[in-house]
């Protein structure tokens, strides 16, 4: 024990030795307030970025997809608590790392947020990874960034979180802004039909329950989520009991897009040629789905026309024997 | 028209009571299950939000679809007890049958010289033939729209009868998913035109055919709608029978105040249908 005070008495009268324990202590209790000391109030940010007069707008050219947008520089303070970074841990400057220690006004194009380097490094390896990026490199696209796919409705700033509903139906939109045919076949399907009507529960299946979020694989793959090892797992969240049959569902008909007749048509002329075209359309399981749906568009033209004209008939001649009926009265 | 004849009776309550179930469960489907054919359009959206949304609008449809079942078990029931217990083979053959006969070639005939106007409108059975293609079509419909109905709710149990090879290339669900949307466009359309203008907004009908409602029409428009009906009552002593007092005010009120609202529903929801059809087509 007297080792100890000795030890401690050694520590304390060293000059360098006390400099180092007060600001530990001070640190320490510095912790206790809420007010961090250290780094800038968020409200010292909301303090202009409330108030139009103080910012405005700005220009922003979206590197992706090559969009100019103009973006409200106001903070909806409301929708910010709400969002994933809403919460009290966060501050301004914790993503805006580059106005750390700036006060006051401060230079107008901040650099883009880096969302991967301190905080989110584990899904966005998955990601960078992923066959979508490595795909577009290859193609020489620029791949979207975090902020592309996980923005909120009114700003970037506003990131849903990853169950939130209002992030589920801007996810379909943003996977079809690029994957534009089978956005449209998507829509054709069941799924596709309810959250068009703003449904977006989780058991409604948007893209990304299907196709993966950041391990985005082809899904011919079978490393994929789609792919032979994953399928009925995949499936099975949502329909329990799933089985090998089950999953050889088309989620993505084809029967209503220009661009299946256009081929169908290319293989039939080109039938000498090369026979595999048209037989690998005839083997596809759209064709059942592309016959019922012009058989179906028959009939009901059939139908319309048919009975609609018997229906306009029928009326005009009641009308006319009524008349003559009247008139043979009248003599 | 002088109304002094009285009246017969068309329908029995047992079929006042099927005729009623269907429209309850059709307009229950139709109302349910159609904003999802057309969901790029705000009524649909209005509607399906009406209707409970996900997955109430859901829910709402099943139960209509097992009340459609109720009825088409109520009306096997009673072809069986016609055939087996009554041993009345009339309903499958001959001038009460709502099969197709010959005459009804005939009288398809008859009326296109009528459209024409080349002769008189032919003299009707107790089906007129459009009827006879309306109950048809409706058998048809309603086997199509319950097989195709039941995969979808039971997608994952229907697939697990066909093997892997087969369902490869027969994909049941999204082939149900074709037929059931098709079918209803096919089944609602044509009861909210062809089936309300046939039988209720005829000239000589509008706004209402309340036979079905009240079962009872009177003995002038049986002449003058089924004349050969009436002549066979007529020639087999069986008019007595038929004869009923005509309907109350009680009966013909509310009668019409379930029929026309419905009536209306139907012809609103077959303008939104059509007027979405050609903003998809232009």
């Amino acid at each position: 024990m007297a080792s100890l005070i000795k030890a401690f008495k050694a520590v304390i009268c060293n000059k360098s030795h006390k400099l180092i324990l007060f600001s530990c202590l001070f640190v320490f209790i510095s912790t206790f307030y809420s007010n961090n000391l250290f780094s800038q109030e968020n409200s010292d940010c909301i303090e202009c970025h409330i108030d139009p007069s103080k910012c405005d707008v700005k220009v922003r050219v979206d590197h992706v997809t090559g969009d100019v947008e103009i973006v409200s520089m106001i903070v909806d303070e409301e929708a910010y608590a709400k969002s994933a970074h809403g919460g009290e841990d966060f501050y301004c400057v914790d993503c805006h790392a580059d106005l750390e220690d700036i006060e006051g006004e401060h230079y107008p194009n901040l650099q883009p947020v880096d969302c991967i380097t301190f905080c989110h490094d584990d899904p966005a390896a998955e990601y960078l990874e992923s066959k979508h990026v490595s795909l577009m490199k290859e193609n020489g696209v620029q791949p979207p960034t975090c902020k592309h796919c996980h923005a909120g409705e009114k700003s970037k700033r506003d990131t849903p979180r990853a169950k939130d509903l209002a992030h589920r139906a801007d996810t379909i939109e943003k996977c079809g802004g690029c994957h534009e045919e089978y956005y449209h076949s998507y829509r054709n399907n069941l799924h596709g039909q309810v959250t068009a009507l703003g449904h977006f529960d989780t058991d409604i299946a948007t893209c990304v329950d299907c196709h993966g979020m950041h391990t985005i694989l082809h899904s011919t793959e079978p490393e994929s989520t789609l792919g032979s090892q994953n399928v009925i797992e995949t499936c099975g969240t949502c329909h329990p009991g799933a089985n090998d049959s089950f999953v050889k569902h088309i989620a993505h008909p084809q029967y209503k897009n220009i661009v299946y007749y256009k081929s169908a048509v290319a293989a039939i002329l080109n039938i000498r040629k090369d026979p595999d075209q048209i037989w690998s359309i005839i083997k596809s399981p759209q064709i059942i789905l592309t016959i019922l749906f012009i058989m179906y568009v028959g009939i009901l033209l059939q139908t319309f026309a048919g009975f609609g004209m018997h229906s306009l008939l029928s009326w005009l001649g009641t009308i006319l024997d009524e008349r003559k009926g009247k008139d043979s009265k009248h003599d | 028209m002088t109304n002094n004849k009285g009246s017969l009776l068309r329908f029995g309550v047992f079929h006042r009571f099927g005729h009623f179930l269907i429209i309850i469960s059709f307009f229950g489907l139709v109302l349910t299950g159609m904003p999802l054919v057309f969901k790029e359009y705000g009524w649909a959206h209005w509607l399906y939000e009406i209707l409970g949304g996900y997955p109430t609008a859901g829910i709402i449809h099943r139960i209509c679809a097992l009340i459609t079942f109720f009825a088409v078990f109520l009306h096997f029931a009673f072809l069986t007890f016609q055939t087996v217990v009554k041993k009345n083979a009339g309903i499958f053959w001959g001038p009460d049958s709502l099969i197709i006969q010959p005459k009804d070639l005939l009288n398809i005939l008859g009326d296109i010289l009528w459209f024409l106007r080349l002769g008189p409108r032919p003299k009707f059975e107790t089906w007129i033939y459009w009827e006879k293609f309306e109950y048809l079509s409706l058998m048809w419909g309603t086997f199509v729209m319950a097989v195709t109905g039941f995969i979808l709710w039971f997608p994952v149990q229907c697939t697990s009868i066909l093997p892997v090879k087969v369902a490869a290339f027969v994909d049941l669900p999204s082939i149900a998913l074709v037929a059931h949307r098709y079918e209803a466009l096919l089944a609602a359309g044509f009861i909210f035109t062809i089936h309300f203008i046939h039988t209720h907004m005829l000239p000589e009908n509008i706004p209402l055919d309340e036979a079905m409602f009240t079962g009872r029409v009177s003995e002038e428009h049986v002449i003058h709608e089924r004349g050969a009906y009436y002549e066979r009552m007529k020639g087999e002593d069986q008019l007595e029978g038929l004869r009923v007092k005509p309907a109350g005010v009680f009966g013909k009120f509310v009668s019409r105040a379930f029929g026309i609202p419905v009536l209306i529903i139907g012809l609103l929801m077959v303008s939104f249908m059509l007027s979405s059809l050609i903003c998809s087509l232009v």
